[in-house]
């Protein structure tokens, strides 16, 4: 059976919303990918309906460099939680203007989100991603009274990169001492540098996030790693062998996606250790169809269930 | 990490609803757990009425001799859907009558519900209750104008040993009889009879679906195929090599059931075959507390879950 014959039927016209071209200049031409998902993210930012959530571009002293945040206010009082967003982009692309999610979860759970440019590769590994990412955590954290957060109520979470660099932030951030964590979201992470399971030979497709594309953007952001038994878990967490003391967790993904099961199998290793974990698959359902297809009700089922996800660990 | 402190708190006082005394008696003295067991999911049965769907119990003719069933009919006007439901109980206890799932179903999809009395272990083997299975799935499909059912949207759905019975029966189906079957409803399904899973050990809670206990129960159900490597798909489909073909899926399971991680990896099996499939596993859940302490939010939200799957696929 074809990949295009599996996909449902409503998100058939999503398949192509992305050229080609895209996934080809990740591995070629990374400013020319750059560019290519900024044009798309403004388009679909200007697709967005009016909302009363505010949305503030800032930055922030972190170790190394100003880290710049995106912070999206809605309009409950405070305290509220809080979200630190890791926007997605397979570790090579996108900005933390994630306008989709930061304010779908601002409205949707009325927590505060704060999304972070972290460094990309390949001009930086995955070292300064993730330590952009837990300064961006603690900055949070530090400053929760002027953001109106409730220092009880931290979620952290992200789709694709994005979720792997919080499945790597949760183990980080354990063995780091730092913030209680009431979530973990994963949508979709890219958490294994290996894709040797089913769907991670199965999905091929040129125009969604497959599997050599895949490949490429891992070895920019492993650097040196890549390709050997030393890869770190904080880069690519299905190489992590304690799953103890991990917040509660939210794993979903679609089963057309090349992250199936990988992401299926670290779910039931964070539950054989214990750890708080609800799965959700979606049939015919490809990488991030609910933005790409956002009409589409498998779309609207994944999207309202990863929203409620965030509203009971923090709403 | 205890399995009590894996419970969702909301469940734990669900443990005690099947007494230890039940659950010994189903592998040591099915006649007496079947006289324990009936009383207490009459009661449940009881709690739902009034209510508006008719219930009727007929015989019907099997292949070889009489079925009762209990059908379930709501007011929707036909035609409707239809649900084949296969009652739980290890092979061993439970019966057609009285299930509080069949009005559960008939009143959220607005489906015909036909729940099938089948031949229960150790009096029977796994033959038996197939057979019976089957013999009421072809005698709906016979029978669909009569009963104000539209053929096209006929599914199959059970929990636990009826879960395994509806992956089995899609199996013989899709082997046999290849009656168009729009859906299979796997509900915490009973389908590996060697539990070698990571939950498969973990389990082995007194009052739960436990390790021990449903390895007695597998052996009643077997007969001379328990312990070898000659058991049928059609009795423990996880034993099925090919799953190609198969209807459509819904596939739910609780984070803390015995049956969590053969559950999961067949459902990563049928999507690796091709087979449109949902996947939901719930953090704190155990094995049927979305029907022993059914007002808490995580039973809800699983019970909401499989009925919006079972109205997607035949409402």
């Amino acid at each position: 059976m074809s990949f295009l014959d599996q996909v449902d039927p409503e998100l058939v016209h999503a398949v192509d919303v992305m050229p080609a071209e895209r996934f080809i200049a990740i591995g070629e031409d990374v400013p020319k990918a750059r560019q290519m998902t900024e044009d798309y993210q403004s388009k679909l930012r200007g697709a967005l309906p009016y909302t009363d959530v505010t949305i503030e571009e800032t930055a922030f002293v972190g170790p190394d460099r100003d880290i710049p945040v995106v912070v999206y206010q809605p309009t409950n009082p405070a305290p509220r939680g809080g979200l630190l967003w890791m926007h997605g982009g397979g570790y090579i692309v996108g900005t933390a203007r994630a306008d989709y999610h930061g304010i779908g979860f601002a409205e949707h759970a009325g927590c505060t989100v704060v999304s972070v440019d972290y460094r990309l590769a390949p001009e930086s590994t995955y070292k300064e991603s993730i330590a952009d990412c837990f300064a961006a955590l603690n900055w949070m954290v530090d400053n929760a009274g002027e953001l109106g957060i409730d220092r009880e109520r931290i979620a952290i979470g992200g789709g694709s990169a994005g979720g792997g660099l919080t499945a790597g932030l949760a183990h980080y951030n354990r063995d780091h001492g730092g913030p209680a964590l009431k979530l973990q979201l994963l949508l979709y992470p890219m958490i294994d540098d290996t894709h040797d399971t089913p769907s991670g030979h199965e999905i091929t497709h040129p125009t969604v996030w497959h599997r050599k594309v895949s490949f490429e953007a891992w070895k920019m952001y492993l650097g040196d790693e890549y390709g050997t038994d030393d890869v770190s878990p904080y880069a690519a967490a299905a190489r992590a062998t304690d799953f103890s003391n991990l917040p509660p967790a939210f794993v979903t993904v679609g089963a057309l996606d090349l992250f199936r099961d990988e992401n299926i199998d670290y779910a039931q290793r964070l539950m054989a250790a214990g750890v708080p974990t609800d799965l959700q698959v979606y049939p015919g359902m490809i990488h991030g169809a609910e933005m790409s297809a956002p009409e589409a009700a498998v779309s609207r089922r994944m999207r309202t269930e990863y929203r409620d996800a965030v509203k009971r660990a923090i709403g | 990490m205890s399995f009590l402190a894996g419970v969702d708190p909301e469940i734990a006082r669900g443990l005690d609803f099947f007494s230890v005394e039940l659950m010994n008696a189903v592998g040591d003295d099915p006649p007496k757990a079947r006289e324990m067991y009936q009383p207490i999911w009459d009661a449940l049965a009881e709690e739902l009425q009034p209510s508006e769907i008719e219930i009727e119990e007929r015989m019907i003719a099997g292949a070889d001799g009489e079925i009762m069933v209990a059908i379930y009919q709501p007011p929707t006007p036909a035609p409707r859907g239809a649900l084949l439901w296969i009652h739980g109980g290890g092979y061993i206890i439970g019966s057609g009558r009285n299930d509080p799932h069949g009005i559960g179903f008939s009143e959220h999809v607005g489906c015909t519900v036909v729940s099938v009395d089948y031949r229960l272990a150790p009096e029977h083997s796994y033959r038996e209750a197939l057979s019976d299975c089957v013999g009421a799935l072809n005698w709906i499909f016979d029978k669909a104008s009569d009963l104000g059912v539209d053929p096209t949207r006929i599914a199959i759905g059970g929990a636990s040993a009826g879960g395994g019975l509806t992956a089995g029966v899609s199996l013989h189906n899709r082997d046999h009889a290849a009656h168009d079957v729009a859906f299979q409803l796997l509900i915490y399904p009973m389908l590996d009879d060697t539990h070698d899973t990571p939950s498969g050990h973990a389990i082995t809670h007194p009052t739960v679906w436990n390790r021990e206990l449903s390895f007695k129960a597998w052996r009643m159900y077997l007969g001379d195929e328990y312990g070898t490597d000659d058991v049928s798909p059609y009795a423990a489909a996880a034993r099925a090599e090919d799953l190609t073909g198969l209807p459509p899926a819904l596939v739910t399971v609780g984070a803390m059931d015995l049956f969590r991680d053969e559950n999961i990896e067949y459902a990563q099996r049928l999507m690796a075959a091709g087979v449109p499939t949902d996947l939901q596993v719930y953090a704190g859940m155990y094995h049927g507390a979305e029907m022993s302490v059914p007002e808490a939010a995580v039973s809800r939200r699983m019970r909401l879950g499989y009925r919006d799957a079972l109205k997607r696929a035949i409402g």
